[in-house]
């Protein structure tokens, strides 16, 4: 072949590859998602990461999309590093309707670039806590709960429901010494100061986290009365096995709902029983997941390496986590009247979410997440969450819905979304976006 | 003064109130330790026989410790899946030799260097296409590694010992006893030796560079499983196991990169120091997590009085 020929066939690609976009973007959502299948966090991302996806293909298999319209759901691998993490959102972020940064650290990265962009961010259940102040942070959602409502009914249900119980208690908080592992402390030190307990900061470095020895040695010294976790990968794991060689009563450690994997729990066994970690979706068997392995399970589209691994708490998490996108992307149809939304539309879909315990039915969730309502000032929802206990072999539900007191968490949220902006100047706010 | 005290008097008066106590950091300490020493000598090795500091080491833990526990789940017998692993490790050593090192022979350390990552790189995703990221168990039981604890009470207290604990700690001193002797009493051990020592008089006399770098790769491979196994028993086998290979870099600043007893004595020194470290003053005065740069500042103030470490040789080159 000529020069010549190299050129036609260069420039043939090129066209064929520009319609191809074209027609992609024309007949799909675009709704990329920053995964880690790789390094270190890998182990608890794959199983979350398995369920968004899953969702999505169901979504696209037994409806055809949401309104008629595909979504095209798209993976970019980050490793869990916040470098990645950025180079990801650049580069998905074209046309994208949506960016899911899975990690608080390169949420907060990509924080400021999407007020630019005009990109929403769903981050649900992690992130930075004030995201819930939507006034200051239009472009970001963290539904159904946030780090802090966590860290409260955690407290709420030590306490048994009695805050002033916890006067004079020592509350340690084994903590990854990372965005993501700070990000409870200044509800727990407010907390403390209010009612009286002492509060035991202990940061696990990410080399430290499968030895864990110097921890918990300190745990053995202050003996607290409770642990609190705030883990996330391989430090799950390794946090338990010490706690069971060191003896620490596993009924007085919980842990956040990522602490709370079957996959960290199952090499432990009947030994970690009565292990709890909160959860914002309760596992079981909902009519969702019988369209899931109906449609893409058993058609063997699925990235699971075993169907048994749909009824673990993680995978269904992130079945959860992709339906709040697909009612964002509903609501934002039903309000603008077309299929083929972008990322200003859906951020208003987002922001209006009702999902109510009769829309959970009809969805096939009827209890695998609470009722969730966002608006303005409320980009969280706030929804609470339930108590999980392992009982050697899974997790079961140990208590009714939790709810996050607003009337606390409120306050210190508006503080810190007003330093933020304050520290970030200028920060732009709603910009002009208009409420309702 | 409540400073000074803290620092100076707090610590010591603790060590004796709680003796048990500090026994129990001890025995941490030293458990740590070994598990730093056995990671430093997989570089130790290598680096004395062609001066290339591997990257890869700590993929290589993670690699020989999927390949065991995959293998194992395909139905192998726990001893039998060993035995496919050193062979596994064996064909990455001549792969690495062949494809890696023999064209690149004779250029600057710092290509060998990059070209250590280059294999890092390729591990991470091979290993990940192959096995999967998700988190493994151990293969703890089956290879027989007893995993009860045993207690003593000394001084009215408790130590808690893990049996798999100790089980690591007598694999590697056997591990670090039989390359002792392999080193120093056999013609190949004499001959890595020799390599290190001078690589174109060894050459000169015949000693093969490349069967040479086979082998301590794949040594370099036996001692990626034996931590694999022990760190892996002790948190699973996942991709994080890759992290611990950073622990050894102060060991290495400490002991010197040519000193296989300089891994050893630097490994135990830094698992020990930091510990005690951490518990009687990281933790109180610091607010802990001082592990994490506790033992590269140890490295480093001996670095300001021996630079080549404390066991290294101190290179004099006359121009």
């Amino acid at each position: 072949m000529g020069l010549k020929g190299i050129l036609k066939l260069a420039a043939a690609t090129s066209l064929v590859c520009s319609l191809g976009v074209v027609a992609a973007s024309a007949a799909s959502l675009y709704v990329p998602n920053l995964t880690y299948r790789t390094g270190p966090f890998a182990a608890t991302g794959i199983p979350i990461m398995n369920g968004q996806r899953d969702y999505v293909e169901m979504i696209n298999a037994r409806d055809g999309g949401v309104g008629g319209i595909e979504l095209e759901f798209d993976e970019c691998e980050t490793g869990y590093n916040t470098n990645k993490g950025v180079e990801c959102y650049e580069k998905t972020k074209g046309n994208a309707i949506v960016t899911q940064p899975w990690s608080t650290g390169i949420t907060l990265q990509v924080l400021p670039r999407t007020n630019v962009d005009r990109i929403p961010i769903l981050a649900p259940g992690y992130g930075f806590s004030p995201m819930s102040e939507g006034n200051t942070f239009a472009w970001a959602f963290n539904p159904p709960v946030s780090y802090w409502d966590g860290a409260y009914m955690i407290l709420e249900y030590i306490s048994g429901g009695d805050m002033s119980s916890l006067k004079g208690k020592e509350i340690a908080l084994l903590h990854l010494d990372h965005p993501f592992g700070k990000e409870p402390i200044p509800l727990f030190e407010k907390m403390a100061a209010a009612h009286g307990f002492k509060f035991l900061k202990i940061p696990v470095g990410l080399k430290e986290m499968q030895n864990q020895s110097a921890q918990w040695l300190q745990i053995r010294r202050e003996r607290p009365d409770h642990v609190i976790m705030w883990g996330w990968g391989a430090m799950n794991a390794g946090a338990l096995t010490e706690a069971v060689k060191t003896r620490f009563p596993l009924d007085k450690m919980i842990g956040v709902w990522w602490s709370g994997s079957d996959d960290d729990l199952l090499p432990l066994g009947g030994k970690a029983k009565g292990y709890k970690s909160i959860s914002w979706n309760a596992p079981g068997d909902y009519a969702v997941m019988k369209d899931i392995r109906k449609h893409v399970v058993d058609q063997g589209n699925s990235l699971l390496k075993s169907s048994a691994d749909m009824d673990k708490v993680f995978y269904q998490r992130g079945v959860v986590i992709s339906a709040i996108l697909v009612e964002g992307i509903r609501t934002a149809q039903a309000k603008y009247g077309k299929a083929n939304i972008g990322p200003e539309e859906l951020r208003w879909g987002l922001e209006n979410l009702d999902i109510t315990a009769e829309r959970l039915k009809e969805m096939g969730m009827d209890g695998m997440f609470a009722p969730l309502k966002t608006s303005c000032d409320n980009h969280t929802g706030h929804a609470g969450a339930w108590m999980l206990e392992w009982d050697g072999e899974r997790f079961v539900q140990v208590s009714d819905l939790l709810k996050p007191n607003r009337e606390v968490i409120k306050p210190l949220e508006a503080e810190k979304a007003a330093e933020y902006a304050r520290n970030n100047a200028p920060w732009p706010g709603r910009d002009g976006l208009a409420c309702n | 003064m409540d400073a000074l005290y803290l620092m100076f008097v707090d610590p010591f008066v603790q060590m004796a109130d709680a003796p048990d106590f500090f026994l129990q950091v001890l025995w941490e300490g030293l458990v740590s330790g070994v598990l730093y020493a056995l990671i430093a000598l997989g570089f130790v090795l290598i680096f004395k026989s062609s001066r290339i500091f591997n990257f890869a080491q700590g993929i290589m833990v993670v690699f020989a410790a999927l390949t065991l526990v995959g293998l194992y789940e395909m139905g192998l017998p726990a001893w039998v899946s060993v035995g496919v692993t050193l062979l596994v490790m064996y064909g990455l050593a001549m792969c690495v030799e062949r494809v890696v090192l023999r064209p690149l022979v004779g250029q600057p350390d710092i290509i060998l260097f990059m070209a250590s990552i280059g294999v890092t790189m390729f591990l991470i995703g091979f290993g990940e296409f192959v096995f999967g990221g998700e988190n493994k168990v151990m293969i703890t039981e089956a290879l027989g590694i007893p995993t009860g604890a045993i207690e003593l009470n000394p001084f009215d207290g408790f130590v808690l010992i893990e049996e798999k604990d100790l089980t690591a700690v007598i694999m590697a001193v056997l591990l670090v006893l039989g390359l002792l002797l392999f080193l120093n009493k056999t013609a190949m051990g004499r001959a890595i030796r020799a390599l290190g020592d001078d690589p174109q008089a060894a050459l000169s006399v015949g000693i093969s560079l490349s069967q040479i770098w086979v082998l301590v790769w794949f040594i370099a491979g036996v001692i990626a499983l034996a931590t694999g196994i022990v760190w892996g028993a002790r948190a699973g086998v996942s991709f994080a196991l890759e992290v611990i290979a950073y622990k050894a870099l102060p060991v290495l600043m400490l002991g010197g990169l040519e000193s296989v007893a300089g891994a050893i004595i630097g490994g135990i020194a830094i698992g020990l120091l930091e510990k005690i470290f951490e518990i009687y003053w990281g933790q109180p005065l610091l607010g802990g997590n001082t592990e994490t740069w506790f033992a590269f500042i140890l490295a480093l103030v001996v670095l300001l009085f021996r630079p080549q470490g404390l066991f290294g040789e101190r290179i004099i080159e006359r121009v």
